[in-house]
């Protein structure tokens, strides 16, 4: 449901105290990459710190790390009733069951598929129960690939396909990659991408590529008046097959328009209830 | 006359123990007239001078000097950068410091309470009668808008250029005006002349105060057709002068005119016909100056014809909105841009009080804490623009209405901005920082600010120890 | 024993330094001294109570930096200095 994932390192606290005005709809909190192996214990501490004090109006992740040597440590320090759950990175299935015999009760995962032979895998890890969504890591992925990754998307476009794909099967969200640099434009070009293939949310490395994120992934104001109509008509007809403008309306595009509908209200961009 | 010496030029002017010398701050942090003048003053032994600088600067190195040496008695300016507020502190005036505004300055050089004996006007050319302007020669400036009450006003108008040429184009200054004229090397370093607060601001918390600015705008009902704006040259200030030209062009409109510093996104405007007319007291960047030279609707202003209280002809008079800054803020609205909260000059009005009371509508915009200091404090440490002037302002957590505006309170009822009173956005910025030690500025008063109708207001300190 | 450092000198951070002393001896260097010099200082004596130091070089370098992150810089250096003696 949520439009943009921002990651904010674990270890600094002017992002930390400020990750409730960024935006995002979600935001993840990296005790991986973006901290030096030396400084974990740092970023645990303070991160878990804030959530504790400050208990921020946010729905916050936590990108953990790899090895269960250090995510042992790292779940030892997840304030849980702060967070929803933790982004688990170079997913395959035999790690994540791994991690599940660890991993608390209430914390869900997203898995992020950035290693190539994620997706041979890529099924069974859609279909694990406690798996939220799918999070696409283009990165890693291109730097094993070999591949350069442009602003068209071409480099990446059967990775993505293929995630959607697995995640749409299984009901679960797909999160696009973010985008490396802090042009506008290229931002502009590679999440319109992301959003034409089927991504339901895409990440943000930094806090000004989160507004464009939300705009661009929010229903618009078209497919929202839309929406209504069919829902409308479906509960005036009682019925899932009619046919709305001389077009068929079946299940699946009543259920999305249902979908899109509390998507838009979630984010505050349902203008009211009225149906022309 | 004219002169190439400094030396010669004063011998003509005759200066004397207490008097009153006038110089503006187009020339900003690359100015070289006021030390030129100043040490050339303390080296003929000058004391008791009566100073009058529009704005005072880091490159303002001369006046630390006049005040270790004790020379002046009152100094009178509408806004101190740099370390010379530390040298205030350290050496004290023999008379008082007045911060004043910039329109109240025009007002008071006018009416007479500032009497100026001597005005030093740099220009960056005139002609050999005296008629000059800030648009041509090697060190452009732009408009003199702060240097023309001086010129007309003063005993004697001393022009120092360092170009002097056969005409002048649309001279902002008129040979009537001028006593005598100095030609110089150099008048300043044109890197320090436009520079300084110019970027749009790159800061995540800077940028969503911006969206919001416009968002509430917007939903105000104020982006119509004709509307007119004014904003500063800060990060914030000038992000929200671009997202504000955007909002008229998406939304199909026109303004009818932007005040005060001009900027390049203010020229971009102009030249989109997002904006008829420009009325420019100032030029803070190259773009500005050009656009001031070539285009027609961009149209250079005086001081007074800006903001004079006493002017009816004053462009702000008719301002709809005008977006401001602020060192602290409290909960009366009370703005302060003048001391930091120990009680140290930081800056000054400049047109802050001028516009903020003026205008349809005045926008505080600032992040809730700096650093660890909240913005809003139970009272500022100094009121440079009254809580009366003040009507919104706006931060990254929540936005607070003064509960004077029973009209935008009601017109902002449903919104789904986070609006909330000015106590609420107190506590929210405590809840991180804590409640910070009220330790009041204290010591012995040096001087006060001056409201822009010539009341006396808060008294400014130089603190001991 | 040794001298453990965590944090940082930037903006709303603070950088703790902690080392093995035969008396308790705090310092405090910080931007907002004024405004919160003896709320933090408390916070320290409060954070080293509660983690049952009673000797020990402490200093703080403070550029701004809320309470959590001040209490999480000097609890991670406690904990370093206890890791480092066994």
């Amino acid at each position: 449901m949520a439009r943009s994932y921002l990651f904010i390192p674990g270890n600094v606290p002017r992002m930390l105290q400020n990750m409730d005005v960024y935006e995002a709809d979600v935001i993840i909190i990296d005790w991986e990459d973006a901290i030096a192996p030396g400084e974990k214990d740092e970023a645990r501490i303070l991160s878990e710190t804030f959530l504790k004090k400050h208990a921020p109006d946010v729905e916050i992740y936590i990108r953990i790390n790899a090895e269960p040597s250090l995510y042992e440590a790292d779940l030892a320090h997840i304030p849980l009733n702060h967070v929803k759950g933790v982004v688990y990175p170079k997913s395959d299935t035999a790690s994540l069951s791994k991690l599940l015999k660890v991993l608390p009760d209430s914390l869900d995962i997203i898995a992020l598929i950035e290693t190539p032979g994620a997706f041979f895998d890529i099924k069974t890890i859609a279909a694990m129960e406690r798996i939220s969504a799918l999070f696409l890591g283009a990165e890693d992925l291109c730097s094993e690939l070999g591949a350069t990754r442009d602003p068209s998307g071409d480099a990446i476009l059967f990775a993505r396909s293929t995630l959607i794909m697995a995640a749409k099967a299984y009901g679960k969200d797909a999160v696009d990659t973010p985008w490396a640099d802090l042009d506008a434009n290229n931002l502009q070009k590679d999440a319109a991408r992301a959003k034409n293939l089927g991504f339901d949310a895409k990440s943000a490395i930094h806090p000004n590529q989160v507004p464009l994120i939300n705009r661009l992934f929010s229903p618009g104001a078209e497919q929202i008046k839309d929406a209504k109509r069919i829902i409308a008509m479906h509960e005036r007809k009682g019925t899932m097959r009619f046919s709305l403008d001389g077009k068929m309306v079946d299940k699946p595009i009543i259920q999305r328009a249902y979908k899109l509908l509390e998507k838009a209200r979630r984010y505050g961009l349902d203008g009211g209830d009225s149906v022309d | 006359m004219i002169s190439k010496s400094l030396e010669t030029l004063l011998d003509f002017v005759k200066p004397s123990d207490g008097m009153a010398c006038s110089f503006h701050h187009h020339f900003r942090n690359g100015d070289n007239v006021l030390n030129m003048v100043m040490e050339a003053l303390m080296d003929r032994d000058l004391t008791n001078l009566e100073l009058y600088p529009s704005g005072i600067f880091p490159v303002h190195t001369s006046l630390i000097r006049a005040l270790k040496e004790n020379r002046i008695r009152n100094l009178t300016t509408n806004y101190i950068s740099g370390p010379f507020a530390d040298a205030l502190n350290t050496y004290g005036l023999t008379g008082e410091l007045t911060m004043q505004t910039h329109g109240g300055r025009a007002r008071a050089i006018i009416e007479g309470e500032n009497a100026i004996d001597v005005a030093f006007i740099a220009v960056s050319a005139c002609d050999e009668k005296g008629n000059a302007t800030g648009l041509e020669g090697d060190n452009v400036c732009g408009s003199l808008g702060y240097a023309i009450e001086d010129a007309i006003h003063a005993k004697k108008t001393i022009l120092i250029t360092d170009t002097i040429q056969t005409t002048i184009t649309n001279p902002q200054i008129r040979s009537k005006w001028v006593d005598g004229i100095l030609h110089v090397p150099s008048i300043g370093d044109p890197r320090g002349i436009v520079s300084g607060t110019l970027s749009i601001t790159k800061d995540p918390l800077g940028l969503k105060i911006a969206r919001d600015t416009i968002r509430f705008l917007d939903e105000s009902g104020m982006i119509e057709k004709d509307v007119s704006f004014q904003s500063g040259a800060g990060g914030i200030s000038l992000a929200i002068t671009k997202m504000f030209t955007e909002t008229l062009e998406e939304k199909g409109l026109s303004a009818s005119f932007f005040t005060g510093g001009i900027t390049k996104h203010h020229v971009n405007a102009l030249e989109k016909g997002l904006v008829k007319d420009l009325y420019d007291v100032q030029c803070f960047d190259l773009d500005a100056i050009r656009s001031l030279r070539e285009n027609p609707r961009h149209h250079f202003m005086s001081a007074s014809d800006y903001a004079n209280p006493n002017n009816d002809h004053r462009k702000i008079k008719d301002l709809s909105i005008v977006i401001l800054g602020a060192a602290e803020v409290d909960l009366d609205f009370n703005v302060n841009v003048t001391t930091d909260s120990s009680g140290t000059i930081i800056g000054g009005s400049g047109g802050h009080s001028d516009t903020a009371e003026d205008a349809a509508l005045s926008i505080i915009v600032s992040p809730l804490l700096k650093g660890r200091m909240p913005l809003i404090k139970d009272r500022v440490t100094s009121i440079t623009t009254p809580g009366q002037s003040v009507d919104v302002i706006i931060t990254e957590r929540g936005i607070a209405i003064n509960p004077k505006r029973h009209d935008l309170l009601e017109r902002f009822k449903n919104t789904t901005l986070p609006l909330m009173s000015i106590e609420s956005l107190q506590k929210k910025a405590h809840a991180l920082s804590g409640v910070p030690k009220h330790s009041p500025a204290k010591g012995r008063v040096i001087g006060h600010i001056e409201s822009r109708h010539g009341q006396k207001g808060d008294a400014l300190y130089r603190k001991e120890g | 024993m040794k001298t453990v450092s965590v944090g940082t000198l930037e903006s709303s951070d603070c950088l703790v330094t902690i080392k093995p002393h035969e008396s308790l001896e705090i310092e405090i260097d910080t931007v907002v001294h004024d405004a919160f010099y003896e709320h933090i200082s408390d916070l320290v004596r409060k954070t080293l109570k509660e983690h049952g130091i009673t000797k020990a070089y402490v200093i703080v370098q403070d550029k701004g930096a809320l309470d959590y992150a001040i209490k999480a810089r000097l609890t991670t250096a406690i904990k370093r200095m206890r890791d480092d003696n066994g």
